[in-house]
């Protein structure tokens, strides 16, 4: 069972290779090789998830380590090792990319052009993700971060769509190269931070579970703690270094804004945990009043943008901003429940979020607008997609029953735990303006009377209606019994240091 | 025995006047020889320690005979660039090529 | 009875069937919904038994099985049940109503593209109202709360292809949204410091001391903040008229009867931390209360479409009730709660009858109908007098009570004002009742189909009529124990001691009067052509233009979103763009190109210059270096 976490890793990079044999004519095969290892990795991530083992006390599961480096200049024993295994943390991450993936694939049915390299790219990236959840190496775990980040600037710069606002233009190239800048300049900071820990703790190993045993310094942790909190938080879309974010999703094509809202933002707000919190617990407490803040801030700030906004994309991308500034409320809390609400939230948010998008873009796709008052009253042509619709929607602004409500709660009642009165209120009151950006886009595009422009608009196609419901069973499967994940996630949390 | 100030004295010299006639000289001909100037110099310099310090060793002999070859290589190389340019350009005064800045 | 569970477990679990293969039923599984509801109502007797029974025992909760639903440290949800004086007449209430309305929406409903999903999302309504009744703490009851209005936001819009019903639909599930933002954060700070979600242990943990005065009355006006949301108090009360857009028993159920008390029951359940508040909250209560029923009383002279004027009256009742909470009566408002659920139901049934028969709902187009609809007069006839307090309908018993409780524990002008929304819901009931049907018809098209509903429609009007007639008497020791319980309604639903049914004449006469001359003034005012009532407006037109115009709160609500919020979203949507993005992100990777640009000409491809640098780097390195060796 040991090897469940390298074939997750390895399968898509070995599909990868598979696709390059494929003559790129047969665009169909492709399809279908890429359907066959998006549902294999679906299942080994679901196999990951439901054969959790209790019992291991607070260990590490599926423990794999393949030695790379070793004993050589700097590096001691098990200076470098390819070393794999999950906690409670990650499995639900893990799951959450298998489902991903799949639904992913299943949107990305319709894309011509070029398809067997679009699928290469995109494995590549899965391949890097799954890597980061399961390394237990810094060195891997960076590794890997990269590997997922830099498929996205070609994703995005080929098959995007550039748009035009009228007032403003936002090229693909554009939202591709912010994306990636940003990525970069997080990773730089990420870079500096590794190494300052690997020399700090003097045990010549990247070893995650070694470097959390050994004592880093006070100063030394105050010091290097927002290295990754704002390294990792840019990926996660901290405010203010959020706005890759939003053009990056309205560039991209749907699939990769599934991937890239669903889990790559996800990427950010685990690593803060795992690597920022798990090592540095006193620099984390130190900083957690301005984690805190921006979470705060980054919550109201990008409910009130979608609010403002007309684009489809734009909405969604704003409302992911505000999503992930409950996750750093979450973490900011320092407590565990506020911080088991975190991860709650990181895997709520990846499949609603990856829902929304699944969904603005079979609209985009039939109207080539995503302009939400150039429509109305879609919900006579579209009954199922109004559905799906509503489901993501309601969730996102926290209906008990769904996903949403699960998480956010969690987060909630740990940031009114940890004394951050002020907070816990504002964060409430972005989730009700959430409620109001939600149902003002359904009002004005779903319901009222019916547009006859879109005269000719046909229901979702039967692939997008398939995501739709994996991804929407996930979200009523977590809203009605989060016990599992809560389990999980909460047995891991609670061993972390410094979360009390 | 000659001592070694002597030998120091001519390579300062030689490797001046190298430097001067790369820096002063517009000719790519000329520059080329200039830098033979430089490097001569520094061989006499290895040779002329080699034999100071260590009598009986052959390492600094070695490093001139491998900057002798090294400099055969480079002249050859760079007379073909210079030949190059001058077909294209009709020209081998080093101001007039400046193509490949921005 | 330890099965309580089962009384929301069936309607959901029809709501979930009616859901997956609710097309492939006969009849599209209206009869599930039906049967599932009744079901709960037949259970609801055992219930009720039980707690009969166990009436001394202190301890008794009747919540039989809890499951846990989330555990974590000292946050925990159970799906526990409780039982007590206060769920068992919500229990009534609302699967009564739920039974009577869903029989009376087959006919209704009949026809409609959307048949099945109607039915089920009444199940799933019918879930989450009694999910809420009974939950014994507070997360649950959030739970149930936004379910309900989830419920609500569905069947307001249910005719979505209207643009009115699907703005509707938003204001109603945003605008209690707004209030749920106190709710929310009221429970957690009740929770932060009690540790537990369990309403019996809050309160044991508050009559300890455990939470400090300020505390306490924040916490309380925060829950009262949700309250104010759901149950359409002032400030927040503009989205209960609009979410008339919905079907007519929707509006009976949801908008009259069950959801919209809900913020009653809320505040009734949690009287007792009230009282241990500071008073300034109990005043609060009253405040907002008495200025709900002010506003609606009067709105409800001027509007024209008759399911607003009913919404209006709902207004008004849950002012009432909100001012009998405020004294501190639990009794009077539950009295209240119960005598209403009937009589507005009956009033929104017997108008949806009308709307049915006539496909108009405005005043001006009505008239004359009561030879045509002689059983839908009568019944409307009879909602109407006891919404006006007449006697000896249930609407007079409870009334009065409000009365009394409002004479002893406020000062006298909560009392004079009291008195005189009586007049004025006597006075709009009665134009209500006469410009319907009364006088000659405004519309010949529409007054010649007319005709009483089918008997799928009509017995559940009939029922709710006898109840409205009958209902009061509950308030009577001797009826009370005729029934088997332990005395009249004051002796079984209580705060802190027992009360006996006394009757104060003097007030009973006063009030009495006084709805009679409202309904003689509405009978000079509206009967005929109305002609006392044209010139009344046209003499006071100011004040007609305010009230028609609901006091122009909607304009300044409206005003705020389009100025002040969606203002806002756009401008922080243009400040991201301008000025985090533009400015800030593109100009940073600006001042990179713009350095790269003034650092290029340092490459001026002549080679002497490189040469030149080469050798004067050469020479400062040794110098450097001689400097430091030395």
């Amino acid at each position: 069972m040991e090897w469940v976490l390298f074939a997750l890793i390895a399968l898509p990079l070995g599909t990868t290779l598979v696709f390059m044999l494929i003559p790129s004519r047969y665009s169909q095969l492709v399809r279908y090789t890429a359907l066959a290892a998006a549902a294999a990795m679906f299942l080994m991530s679901l196999l990951v998830f439901i054969r959790y083992e209790f019992e291991g006390g607070s260990g590490l599961r599926f423990d794999l380590q393949l030695d790379w480096l070793e004993n050589i200049a700097f590096l001691g024993e098990n200076g470098i090792t390819l070393h794999l295994a999950v906690d409670g943390i990650a499995a639900p991450m893990v799951l959450l990319t298998g489902i991903v993936i799949l639904a992913g694939v299943f949107i990305s049915w319709n894309i011509d052009y070029r398809n067997k390299d679009y699928f290469i790219l995109l494995f590549a990236l899965v391949a890097g993700v799954f890597g980061v959840f399961v390394s237990q190496d810094l060195f891997f775990l960076f590794f890997f971060y990269e590997v997922a980040v830099l498929p996205m600037y070609l994703l995005i710069a080929v098959w995007g769509a550039s748009s035009n606002f009228g007032t403003f233009v936002r090229t693909k190239e554009y939202g591709a190269m912010k994306l990636v800048l940003y990525l970069v300049a997080g990773s730089v900071l990420i870079f500096i931070a590794i190494f300052a820990t690997f020399t700090e703790a003097g045990q010549g190993t990247f070893d995650l579970p070694v470097l959390g045993e050994a004592t880093y310094g006070e100063t030394f942790q105050k010091t290097f703690f927002p290295f990754y909190m704002i390294g990792f938080g840019i990926l996660a879309g901290l405010w203010p270094f959020h706005t890759w974010s939003p053009d990056g999703h309205v560039a991209a094509p749907t699939a990769v804004s599934m991937l890239h809202a669903g889990v790559l933002m996800k990427l950010g707000a685990f690593g803060i945990l795992r690597v920022g919190i798990g090592l540095f617990p006193e620099g984390a407490q130190f900083w957690s009043p301005v984690l805190m803040t921006l979470g705060v801030t980054g919550a109201l700030y990008g409910a009130v943008s979608a609010l403002g906004q007309k684009d489809l994309k734009y909405m969604v991308g704003y409302s992911s901003v505000s999503h992930m500034g409950f996750v750093m409320m979450g973490l900011a809390s320092m407590n565990s429940i506020g911080v088991t609400g975190a991860v709650l939230q990181m895997f709520a948010h990846g499949v609603m979020t990856a829902l929304m998008f699944a969904n603005v873009g079979a609209v985009y796709d039939q109207t080539h607008t995503r302009d939400m008052t150039a429509f109305g009253g879609l919900a006579n042509k579209m009954p199922r997609h109004t559905a799906f619709w509503t489901i993501a929607g309601l969730s996102s602004l926290g209906l008990p029953g769904l996903a949403g409500f699960i998480a956010e709660i969690h987060i909630f009642v740990g940031t009114f735990q940890a004394g951050y009165y002020w907070a816990g209120a504002l964060g409430i009151l972005a989730a009700a303006i959430t409620a109001t950006y939600i149902l003002r886009m359904l009002a004005s595009a779903y319901f009222g009377p019916f547009n006859e422009r879109w005269a000719s608009l046909k229901e979702m196609r039967f692939r997008e209606q398939s995501a739709s419901v994996l991804l929407i069973f996930f979200i009523v499967f977590m809203g009605m019994w989060p016990k599992p994940f809560i389990d999980r996630i909460s047995e891991t949390v609670n061993n972390l240091p410094g979360i009390g | 025995m000659i001592p070694i100030e002597n030998f120091l004295v001519l390579s300062a010299i030689l490797f001046s006047l190298g430097m001067y006639g790369v820096l002063a000289r517009r000719s790519a001909i000329l520059i080329i020889m200039s830098v033979e100037l430089m490097l001569q110099a520094v061989s006499i310099n290895f040779i002329a320690f080699a034999v100071f310090l260590y009598p009986d060793q052959f390492r600094g002999l070695i490093f001139a005979i491998f900057v002798i070859t090294i400099a055969a290589a480079e002249v050859g190389l760079a007379l073909a660039i210079v030949l190059r340019l001058f077909r294209n350009r009709a020209t081998a005064n080093v101001d007039e090529v400046d193509i490949l800045k921005w | 009875m330890g099965e309580v569970w089962l009384i929301p477990a069936i309607p959901a679990a029809a709501f979930v069937a009616l859901l997956l293969f609710g097309k492939y039923l006969p009849r599209r599984g209206d009869w599930l919904a039906i049967g599932a509801i009744a079901a709960s109502f037949v259970i609801f007797f055992p219930v009720l038994i039980d707690l009969l029974d166990n009436l001394d025992q202190p301890d008794f909760t009747g919540g039989g099985r809890a499951w846990e639903w989330v555990s974590l440290d000292a946050f925990n949800i159970q799906l526990g049940f409780h039982v007590d004086q206060l769920t068992i007449v919500m229990l009534a209430v609302v699967s009564f109503v739920a039974l009577m309305v869903q029989v009376y929406s087959v006919a209704y409903m009949r026809g409609d593209p959307r048949y099945g999903w109607y039915f089920a999302m009444m199940s799933f309504f019918a879930a989450a109202m009694l999910t809420l009744v009974l939950a014994d703490n507070l997360l649950l009851l959030y739970v149930a709360w936004e379910g309900v209005g989830f419920g609500s936001y569905i069947l307001i819009g249910f005719w979505h292809e209207r643009r009115s019903a699907a703005e509707a639909a938003k204001k109603a599930f945003i605008t209690t949204r707004i209030g749920d933002v106190g709710l929310l954060i009221g429970i957690i700070l009740l929770w932060r410091e009690a540790g537990t979600f369990d309403i019996s242990e809050i309160f044991e943990f508050a009559e300890g001391g455990g939470y400090s005065a300020e505390y306490l009355t924040l916490a309380v006006l925060l829950l009262f903040a949700g309250a104010v949301g759901k149950s359409a108090q002032f400030p927040l009360h503009v989205w209960l008229p609009d979410a008339m857009e919905g079907p007519t028993p929707v509006s009976a159920l949801i908008h009259a009867a069950t959801m919209v008390v809900a913020g009653i029951y809320l505040v009734a359940r949690m009287l007792p931390l009230f009282e241990l508040a500071d008073p300034v909250a109990l005043s609060v209560v009253t405040a907002i209360g008495l200025t709900t029923v002010m506003m609606s009383v009067t709105m409800g002279l001027t509007a024209t479409d008759i399911k607003r004027v009913i919404a209006y009256s709902t207004l008004n009742s849950l002012g009432l009730m909100m001012v009998a909470l405020g004294s501190g009566s639990v009794t009077a408002a539950m009295l209240y709660l119960f005598a209403h659920a009937f009589f507005k139901a009956l009033l929104f049934l017997s108008a949806g009858s009308i709307i049915h028969a006539t496909e108009r709902q405005d005043l001006t187009e009505l008239g004359g109908l009561s030879s045509k609809m002689p059983v839908t007069s009568v019944v409307f006839g009879i909602g109407a007098l006891s919404m006006a307090g007449i006697f000896p309908l249930a609407g007079f018993w409870a009334k009065d009570e409000i009365l009394n409780v409002s004479g002893d524990n406020q000062n006298w002008v909560v009392y004079v004002f009291m008195m005189l929304s009586v007049f004025i819901t006597a006075l709009y009931m009665t134009r209500l009742f006469v410009r319907t049907f009364t006088g000659r018809p405004r519309n010949h098209h529409a007054q010649e189909h007319a005709h009483d509903a089918e008997p799928m429609m009509t017995v559940p009007l009939l029922l709710l009529a006898a109840l409205t007639l009958v209902g009061g008497f509950v308030a009577f020791g001797s009826v009370g124990e005729a029934l088997g319980f332990p005395g009249g309604f004051g002796e079984f639903v209580f705060l802190e001691e027992a009360e006996a049914f006394h009757f104060p004449w003097d007030v009973a006469i006063l009030s009495t009067l006084i709805a009679i001359g409202g309904i003689a003034a509405g009978v000079y005012f509206w009967s005929g052509e109305a002609a006392p009532a044209r010139r009344a407006a046209q003499s006071l037109r100011p004040v007609y233009r305010t009230l028609a115009n609901n006091y122009y709160l909607d304009d300044a609500y409206q005003w705020v979103i389009n100025h002040v919020v969606l203002a806002g979203g756009a401008v922080i949507g243009w400040f991201d763009r301008n000025v985090v993005n533009d400015t800030a992100v593109d100009g940073s990777a600006g001042l990179g190109v713009f350095a790269g640009f003034g650092m290029k000409f340092l490459e001026t491809g002549k080679l002497p210059n490189y040469a030149l640098a080469i050798s004067l780097g050469v020479i400062v390195i040794s110098i450097v270096f001689l400097v430091v060796s030395v």
